[in-house]
């Protein structure tokens, strides 16, 4: 009781005299127009999103210089920046170019992409239609990761750098300091690797080659029917050798965390994890999709194997409760999710209610899969690097990505109006063009929401009825 | 649930598919509703929604149709999908006799929680691995006809059964739908009668009710 009283006072308390803050309300009602942020919550996140800025910062490189002009980096970085400041400086009088962008989002549905970029906290406003910047390859952000990593580096600056995305380079080890699995300490890691990999090798022998349990039985049985069938458009997984790594992930994995077991879409999970590890094996030129894992050598599968076990187990610890029996932990969090789209975007909420459209039929999965079955794997691994750069709140951050992935396609939802479109929508968002420039906007957005919501500890557990 | 239009009328009926995982719950649907096959789908998590519009014997019927993940550990979100359900399809696969199993406890669980208010048709899918075939054809049917449910044999890789199945399924939704109404209407009929009844009843019982507490 006395935390509801504590969560009303605090709703009159933001939306009254908390100054700058973007109340729910307002923000609402901008997205719904289509446009972008007002000129308070930019200046508000300009301070808060301090990573966004660092992306902004290789990406504007990418942008400014023009095809086919050679423009030495140092110059073209010092230019960007200086447009940055000037940018900073000037973006309250900047109404017109978005304006443009919402016709340029009718008019060319291509364009929508930029469009929703141009979007991104703290970015000023930009050209319509450049390509997608790449921002992991961006050479300053491999440098600033390369001097972060010579030396042990302090986990939060990790975090801090590796949340607006990591160039693939540095990514496998920079996913294996994130997830905890590799020690900072420089001395120490080569001594845990050697040790945890012939640990996992010892559980394999022991429980995977042996006799097993009806128990055991149903879930290989399970796992056995279901690697199979993953990613079918990506000739990678149809390779035995691979999947039959990934059955023994899953199923050691499975017998190490009883309380759940191996559970439909958990190998979905693996995925990303083995292809960044694997992607440190793979030559440059060649992509992964296509690659012959037979062509590595027996203790580098070993290695890829067992590492992505050992990143899994330390990645699901977070959310355990989203697979033990019922599923507690995403019908909880549908909830939590239902609520906050109630308070943030109400027209939207009112909409899917009155199509009788419930948050579990499309929600679920999203939880249950993290996004990984909503976006293509590129996105998925981008979007990794923000999980893994989330650390301990990342089970709640997810919440906040999937709230702010809903929203994202708000204006093609109110488009529809019967249960039929809504949910085909819901369960076929159209994401395949999707690149890491739109990931970072979805992560970006959720960010603001857990900024939003963050001194409202006691927003989300309201189900009484109060609202 | 029936709306009359003229000629004919329209209907929106609920269908779920249930069953174990990978005996093509999905394959099925997909080639009902999109006449497309793939060999390998991927695993379907919680539920998909798909719909399909037809016309028999001039009633437009729209059937909303979940298709539901296979795996035990989705099955407490079961009920979500299968209540308020006209009809479920209730899938095994003819090489795999657990599969067949899981359709019998299905149809239990359905039977218990619905009555017969469910249309239900049993489905042997895979029927072009006849080779490999475990659960014979007279097994399946015996056990369809004492449960009261439909039967078909279906190839959703070789489009054999898949119309028919859901025509069948149809039909009988509609048989039903079209019974209960015109009950409904006999109600409404003897309504004036009927509802004399039920005060009766009750103050019958809140008598009983007083003399035995005294």
């Amino acid at each position: 009781m006395d935390g509801e009283n504590d969560k009303s006072s605090f709703w009159k308390k933001n939306v009254k005299t908390v100054p700058g803050r973007p109340s729910p309300k307002r923000d609402g009602k901008t997205s719904s127009k289509g446009k972008t942020p007002t000129s308070t919550s930019f200046q508000d996140f300009q301070a808060s999103v301090s990573d966004a800025w660092d992306m902004d910062d290789d990406e504007f490189c990418v942008i400014s210089g023009l095809e086919n002009t050679k423009i030495s980096k140092r110059v073209s970085q010092s230019a960007a920046i200086n447009v940055l400041n000037t940018h900073r400086c000037t973006t309250e009088v900047e109404s017109p170019p978005e304006e443009q962008v919402t016709t340029d989002k009718q008019l060319l549905p291509n364009c929508d992409n930029s469009a929703k970029v141009n979007r991104i906290p703290g970015r000023p406003k930009q050209l319509h239609c450049l390509n997608p910047p790449q921002e992991e390859d961006s050479e300053s952000k491999l440098e600033r990761f390369l001097t972060l990593l010579e030396n042990p580096p302090s986990l939060q600056e990790l975090c801090k750098l590796s949340w607006s995305g990591i160039p693939v380079k540095v990514r496998g080890i920079t996913w294996r300091l994130l997830s905890g699995y590799l020690p900072i300490n420089i001395e120490r890691r080569d001594g845990v690797l050697e040790r945890k990999r012939k640990d996992y090798w010892t559980l394999v022998e022991k429980y995977y080659y042996t006799e097993h349990d009806e128990t055991n039985r149903d879930i290989q049985h399970q796992i056995n029917i279901d690697v199979p069938r993953m990613n079918p458009s990506i000739p990678l997984f149809q390779q035995k050798t691979v999947q039959l790594m990934f059955e023994r992930i899953l199923f050691i994995w499975s017998i190490r965390h009883p309380a759940s077991g191996y559970v439909q879409g958990i190998n979905d999970l693996v995925t990303p994890f083995y292809v960044v590890f694997l992607q440190e094996f793979i030559p440059d030129s060649s992509s992964f999709e296509t690659f012959n894992v037979t062509e590595l050598t027996e203790d580098q599968r070993k290695i890829i194997e067992a590492d992505s076990f050992w990143c899994l187990s330390k990645f699901l610890d977070g959310i355990q409760d989203n697979y033990v029996f019922a599923q507690i932990g995403i019908q909880k969090k549908v909830l939590q999710l239902e609520e906050l789209i109630k308070r943030v975007d109400e027209p939207l909420h009112r909409h899917l209610k009155q199509h009788n459209v419930c948050y579990l039929q499309f929600s679920f999965r999203w939880l249950n899969n993290l996004l990984t079955r909503e976006l293509p794997l590129r996105c998925t691994i981008r979007l990794w690097d923000t999980y893994l750069a989330e650390n301990d709140s990342f089970a709640t951050f997810q919440l906040y990505v999937c709230a702010a992935f809903l929203l994202y396609w708000k204006e093609d939802l109110l488009q529809e109006h019967d249960f039929q479109g809504l949910l085909l929508l819901l369960q076929n968002l159209p994401t395949q063009s999707w690149t890491s420039s739109q990931v970072s906007v979805l992560v970006a957005e959720a960010y603001k929401l857990k900024v939003m919501f963050a001194d409202a500890p006691n927003h989300l557990q309201s189900n009484s009825g109060d609202s | 649930m029936a709306s009359a239009t003229n000629g004919g009328e329209s209907y929106n009926f609920k269908v779920v598919l249930l069953g174990e995982g990978c005996v093509g719950k999905t394959s099925l649907v997909l080639r009902y509703v999109e006449d497309k096959f793939n060999s390998k789908h991927i695993s379907t998590i919680q539920a998909s929604f798909l719909n399909k519009k037809i016309n028999l014997d001039g009633n437009r019927v729209n059937l909303a149709i979940w298709d539901t993940a296979g795996q035990e550990k989705f099955h407490a979100l079961g009920p979500i999908y299968y209540r308020s359900s006209n009809g479920a399809v209730l899938v095994y696969d003819i090489t795999d006799e657990d599969s067949f199993q899981k359709v019998k406890s299905w149809v239990k669980e359905l039977r218990k929680m619905l009555g017969v208010d469910i249309s239900l048709v049993i489905v042997g899918n895979k029927s072009d691995l006849e080779k490999d075939r475990h659960v014979t054809l007279e097994e399946a049917k015996e056990y369809a006809e004492k449960v009261k449910a439909l039967h078909f044999q279906t190839s959703a890789k070789l489009n054999e059964g898949v119309e028919d199945m859901f025509l069948a399924l149809t039909q009988k939704m509609l048989d039903d739908a079209k019974k209960k109404k015109a009950q409904e209407n006999l109600l409404i009929g003897q309504n004036s009668q009927r509802t004399v009844t039920v005060v009766d009843d009750e103050a019958e019982t809140t008598k009983r009710g007083c003399c035995g507490s005294n």
